[in-house]
């Protein structure tokens, strides 16, 4: 048996009083609490919530709804090389040149965009000056 | 214009429903533009069909690319969503049947020791 130690008489008075386990508390220097770093696990999901990858909604078939054979339209044609779609309104400048290139084998200088009234985004497509506009028109089935 | 099968599609490979998507969607297109242009009703009639072929090419996209994680989850406790199939919102959120069948052990013991009993009158 080993021999016991001798109680300290203060020590037990002190945890009597205050409790076996006495946290120290930290100074606070500010008025205001903030809180303090907690442990923060990473992600491991059990299972996947999207296992396979959906499709691109906005692709070069989806942004050019239809294009324009207004009076209006076939005059921009003529006059100015370029030619007038309707274009899906989330689709960008950037996209719509991208895809027209691609889609219509042109080269694009400049898209110009609006929004119509009724919700539907115009894009008025400049072809470069090597390629006629209304050739470009006839081939793809506007005029 | 004969609406593409889904059965012919399922013998195609990743690559060729890819392209048979994209030939698909650039006939749509043409057809559109012809819709604007003023074309023969033929051609106005084969949107809905060209459509419709684009969706079934897509879902057997689809189906193929989770053909492949279908196997791996099989029997597994967790599966992905999409895997599990959609069904409804409510639907899902049902107790299963084995939840709902489930007995509490005196209840049980009670059935089966004392089942309910029938009899018939002999002739």
């Amino acid at each position: 048996m080993a021999a016991k130690a001798k109680p300290d008489a203060k020590k037990t008075g002190k945890v009597l009083k205050k409790g076996l386990h006495q946290r120290k508390h930290k100074k606070w220097t500010t008025v205001r609490f903030r809180r303090p770093e907690t442990k923060v696990l990473p992600r491991k999901p059990k299972y996947a919530r999207l296992s396979v990858a959906g499709k691109t909604r906005l692709d070069k078939f989806s942004t050019f709804l239809q294009p324009l054979a207004t009076e209006k339209a076939l005059k921009i044609i003529e006059t100015f090389n370029t030619l007038v779609f309707l274009v899906d309104p989330k689709s960008n400048k950037k996209q719509i040149k991208e895809f027209a290139e691609k889609l219509y084998n042109i080269k694009v200088t400049k898209v110009n965009t609006l929004i119509r009234p009724d919700g539907k985004k115009k894009a008025f497509i400049k072809i470069s000056p090597e390629y006629e506009g209304v050739d470009i028109a006839n081939k793809i089935g506007i005029i | 214009m004969v609406k593409v099968k889904a059965s012919e599609l399922r013998k195609k490979d990743q690559d060729q429903l890819k392209k048979q998507v994209e030939d698909l969607k650039n006939e749509l297109s043409t057809l559109k533009v012809a819709k604007v242009a003023g074309g023969a009703p033929a051609k106005l009639a084969k949107i809905k069909v060209v459509r419709k072929s684009i969706a079934t090419a897509l879902t057997v996209i689809h189906e193929k690319k989770l053909e492949k994680v279908r196997l791996d989850s099989k029997g597994k406790k967790y599966q992905p969503l999409d895997v599990r199939g959609k069904r409804t919102r409510a639907i899902r959120r049902r107790l299963t049947k084995k939840q709902e069948n489930k007995l509490v052990l005196r209840v049980l013991k009670r059935k089966q020791n004392f089942p309910q009993r029938r009899f018939a009158v002999a002739k």
